[in-house]
């Protein structure tokens, strides 16, 4: 090949060493992210934490490889011209003046078809479990989105059986492990968010409108919720915490708040 | 008084005397394709400083928890303001003022199609931006609902004030002006180019900024209705978007109907940038022209087919569908990286300040553009969406898009400009600080995002482990600040530098623009080259390279 | 220009699929009519390209393949020098704006002005003596 030709010409046998050793760093370098793994981290998710999660974590980590391979392998792309094909003391004026390459120009349409296609099929299926609403939920709970806290309630304990937060307190959301939940999201006043990092999951209240959305909490203790469409001043203090308790301690909670009033 | 715009021309007449107050007056009554161009770029320079100011504000109110200086309320202002001037008043103009510029003369014309009406557009840009922040001067303060408006946040219940009402109504009237501009540069487009200059001929830029120009009058209506139709339920009692008649969702929709074609009214043009400094500091031509052509153009088709992307949370809206055409758009963004990729290989790259920038777009824009993949897919949405994994997410888009390449532009055509040539050792100070302190900012909020921490958050607590995230990213945003100090001192030492004597200082300019003098003639041209390819001024210069015309 | 309709036409007959589509896996009003009027808009334009094009008779210079710089010889056209109305049609847009939030004296008065600014804009060089400048 002619340009390997050039390339020796112009390097002492040193440097071309040392050349070729650093393009060979640069290609093997993806498989140095590898090496950190011995399994697979959650990328910031943990598993088995809900129903959401079990659909979830696996795409997140899924796409996350795919964007590492594609990223690593476009940024490698990238920077080899930067370093291997500048201009040198003895460059002829012009490169070859290349303008197109129909195969390549085909392959490099059609890869990315292909990967967004598997994702969209992995998509497609986890979204249709993660936002289907069945009828064998055991549980009902009420989530208003009110300037600027949370409302809960408990249908099953009747209708006074609702918790308001305010922002100095912020409510706590009791939900029983391993049933299902099937929670509806309302607001009368602007638009808020239900979000629960933990559990990947969230949905907007919104006036007007009544959401649902139906998931189960699969490991104990508490985990911080908060809202995340502006609402305004307040906004920032819309705060509540999850507490996933036993069924036991579900239905033992339930009867502390059948007499609240709202 | 008719002027003629004949070609050659030779002035002479003696120069008028220097008055006082003539150089206002020649800025204020131009009707100069180029003058109002540096107008809009100097305007929305200056926007993007103030915007820039704001984000400080709120990086520092960030750096720790507690409220420090700021209270929630004017928080709220803040980053409606850094939003709305960064998007609507820094970059969209920032695309008309390079399209003025550039584009009539790289396709030959001697101005835009209607320069009275070019004018008028500034003058809209200018009022307009200046009217939605005169709400900081308003008793209640600024919009405070989050550039994106949301209904009834934005309704006058929940925000009463003039500021919201001032900040619908001025981007209404700012809105008018970038809708004529499209207008202009389509007409221009079709109607102006110099014999031999067929479309598929014509600079990548110039095709980008006819496809903006058609996303800008498909996208600015239906903003102009939201907005307007808000105002009218603020000030008359109406019921347009009342939410007991699913007024909440409707805003949404056409909010974000004219927000997802926006983000490529403001990518596409900066694309176009980078496309057409790749090849000049490549010295090869632009690869696979029109695949890019054809790419861009799916961009515009699809782009009005994604919307509800952005609106995956609200519970509302066809999943399948959007999700869909949201990866599909994503193909023919990805194909550019190859046509940017094909241009640099086996080319004889240099790395001058324009080159350095582009590069940045590049990297920036790649993984911008990744977790963007990440975010189509409904599931993972869910689990992030309206955190800071989504502002890192359109950060390092729109930052990486517009903001590099609009330095790669500056430094490169500088010297068509101005006539003189900006510093180079400055320019790469100036890269490297702006680059590092960007990634510093950003990266990290990646992870912000995943461990919770909502958007729009003034305030956060002790316990929640955000304090050292949000440090990093309040340090590299004050470097990212400290970033613009060599570029000032570089636009200041540089303009008495003598001026360039060349039509093409960079040497291997392929576009027509290159073939006239620095800074070129009122009407553009006093000759103008054959044009039989889509580098008329690399032919001209080169002709022993010069190939058989292919398109 | 072959080319400005083909891509105004192919833009609406595109978007034009896209609201069926849209329709029929259960999208929602706004979408559909936003999506539809999307088509409506770039067939108008289309179809004046088209008809424009079809009325032009030969390819114009700018077109033609092998056009030479000196096809386009002479008078251009007419450009403005410089023009001091699109300021005062700018402000009363701007302040008919701000009028609608202040009071209707100000949304009349600008449009007082509107209208003559915008008279004093199309009429500029329609004198058979332009005034100094």
């Amino acid at each position: 090949m002619p340009r390997k030709r050039a390339l020796r010409s112009i390097l002492t046998p040193m440097s071309l060493k040392a050349l070729k050793f650093l393009r060979g760093l640069l290609l093997l370098s993806p498989a140095f992210l590898l090496t950190g793994c011995s399994k697979v981290s959650g990328l910031g998710f943990e598993e088995g934490l809900s129903s959401v999660n079990d659909q979830s974590l696996s795409l997140w980590q899924g796409a996350w490889i795919a964007a590492g391979v594609v990223g690593v392998f476009t940024l490698i792309l990238i920077l080899w011209p930067a370093f291997f094909h500048r201009l040198k003391k003895d460059s002829p004026e012009f490169p070859k003046q290349t303008q197109y390459n129909i195969p390549v120009e085909v392959l490099y349409t059609i890869i990315p078809f292909i990967i967004v296609a598997v994702l969209f099929y992995f998509t497609a299926q986890k979204q249709t479990v993660i936002t289907a609403k069945t009828d064998t939920y055991k549980h009902e709970i009420t989530v208003e989105g009110i300037q600027w806290s949370w409302q809960f309630g408990y249908p099953a304990a009747g209708p006074d059986a609702v918790v308001t937060g305010t922002p100095a307190q912020p409510p706590v959301l009791y939900v029983p492990l391993g049933e299902r939940v099937r929670y509806t999201i309302t607001a009368n006043d602007v638009i808020h968010g239900f979000w629960i990092p933990a559990f990947m999951i969230q949905i907007q209240n919104i006036p007007g409108v009544t959401n649902y959305l139906e998931f189960t909490a699969n490991k104990l203790g508490d985990f911080p919720g908060r809202c995340n469409i502006l609402c305004g001043r307040n906004h920032s203090q819309m705060l509540f915490t999850v507490r996933v308790v036993t069924p036991a301690q579900y239905q033992a909670y339930l009867e502390t708040i059948k007499g609240n009033g709202a | 008084m008719t002027t003629y715009a004949e070609r050659p021309t030779i002035s002479d007449l003696p120069p008028l005397p220097a008055k006082k107050g003539r150089a206002f007056v020649k800025w204020v009554t131009s009707t100069d394709h180029k003058t109002i161009g540096y107008l809009y770029l100097m305007t929305s320079f200056a926007w993007f400083l103030i915007g820039g100011v704001l984000a400080l504000l709120l990086r520092s109110e960030l750096a720790r928890p507690g409220m420090q200086f700021l209270s929630a309320e004017q928080y709220n202002q803040i980053f409606t303001m850094h939003g709305t001037i960064m998007l609507l008043m820094f970059a969209t103009p920032l695309f008309v003022g390079f399209a003025n510029v550039i584009m009539p003369l790289q396709i030959g014309a001697a101005d835009v199609a209607f320069p009275r009406l070019n004018m008028l557009s500034y003058w809209l840009y200018l009022f307009g931006g200046l009217m939605a922040f005169a709400g900081f001067l308003s008793p209640g303060g600024a919009a405070s609902f989050g550039w994106t408006v949301y209904v009834p946040l934005s309704n006058a219940q929940y925000s009463p004030g003039i500021g919201a009402d001032l900040w619908l109504l001025g981007l209404a009237v700012s809105g008018i002006g970038t809708i004529l501009g499209g207008v202009n540069f389509i007409t221009t487009i079709f109607t102006m180019r110099a014999p031999g200059m067929t479309m598929f001929r014509m600079s990548i830029f110039s095709w980008n900024v006819l496809l903006t120009s058609i996303l800008v009058l498909l996208a600015f209506p239906p903003l102009a209705a939201a907005l307007l139709g808000l105002e009218s339920d603020r000030i008359y009692g109406t019921h347009l978007f009342d939410p007991a008649n699913g007024g909440a969702m409707l805003f949404q929709h056409l909010f974000w109907f004219f927000g997802h074609p926006e983000v490529y009214i403001l990518a596409l043009p900066f694309f176009g940038i980078a496309t057409e400094i790749l090849p000049v500091f490549s010295r090869k031509p632009i690869f696979g022209y029109k695949g890019l052509i054809a790419a861009t153009i799916a961009i515009a088709a699809l782009s009005v087919s994604v919307w509800a992307h952005h609106m995956y949370a609200s519970g509302q809206v066809l999943l399948p569908f959007f999700s869909f055409m949201t990866f599909l758009i994503g193909v023919p963004t990805g194909v550019k990286f190859f046509n940017w990729i094909g241009t640099m290989w086996r080319g004889s790259v240099t790395f001058e300040t324009p080159m350095l920038f582009v590069m940045g777009f590049l990297v920036t824009f790649l993984f911008g553009g990744l977790t963007g993949i990440i975010l189509a897919s409904p599931p993972l949405d869910f689990a992030v969406s309206a955190s800071y994994f989504v502002v890192a997410h359109f950060h390092y888009v729109l930052f990486g898009t517009v903001v590099f390449a609009m330095y790669a532009g500056f430094y490169f055509w500088w010297p068509k400009m101005t006539g003189v040539m900006l510093n180079e050792t400055l320019g790469k100070i100036h890269f490297w600080t702006l680059f590092i302190g960007f990634h510093l900012t950003f990266l990290i909020q990646h992870w912000l995002g995943i461990k919770g921490f909502p958007r729009r958050y003034a305030d956060y607590l002790s316990t929640d482990g955000f304090t050292v995230m949000n440090m990093v990213s309040t340090v590299g945003s004050f470097l990212l600040a400290l970033s613009m100090i060599p570029y000032f001192i570089n636009v200041w030492i540089s303009r008495n530098k003598p001026k360039v004597t060349t039509d093409d200082p960079w040497g291997y300019g392929s576009s027509l623009e290159w073939a006239t003098s620095c800074p070129p003639p009122r009407h553009n041209f006093t000759s103008m080259p054959r044009i039989r390819s889509e580098r008329p001024a690399f032919d001209l210069h080169y002709p022993h390279m010069a190939q058989k015309a292919k398109h | 220009m072959k080319t400005g309709w083909v891509l105004f036409i192919g833009l609406a007959v595109f978007y034009a699929i896209l609201s069926v589509i849209y329709w029929q896996v259960g999208g929602e009003a706004v979408g559909i009519t936003a999506i539809a009027l999307s088509a409506g808009l770039a067939l108008i334009i289309g179809f004046y390209l088209w008809f424009t094009d079809r009325r032009s008779g030969g390819v114009l210079p700018e077109d033609n393949q092998q056009g030479e710089i000196a096809d386009s010889a002479g008078e251009l056209g007419f450009f403005s020098p410089h023009s001091w109305w699109p300021l005062p049609v700018g402000l009363s847009i701007a302040a008919i704006g701000t009028g609608i939030i202040i009071g209707w004296w100000l949304v009349l008065m600008a449009v007082g002005t509107l209208v003559i600014s915008i008279i004093g804009l199309v009429l500029e060089y329609e004198r058979p003596s332009a005034s100094v400048h």
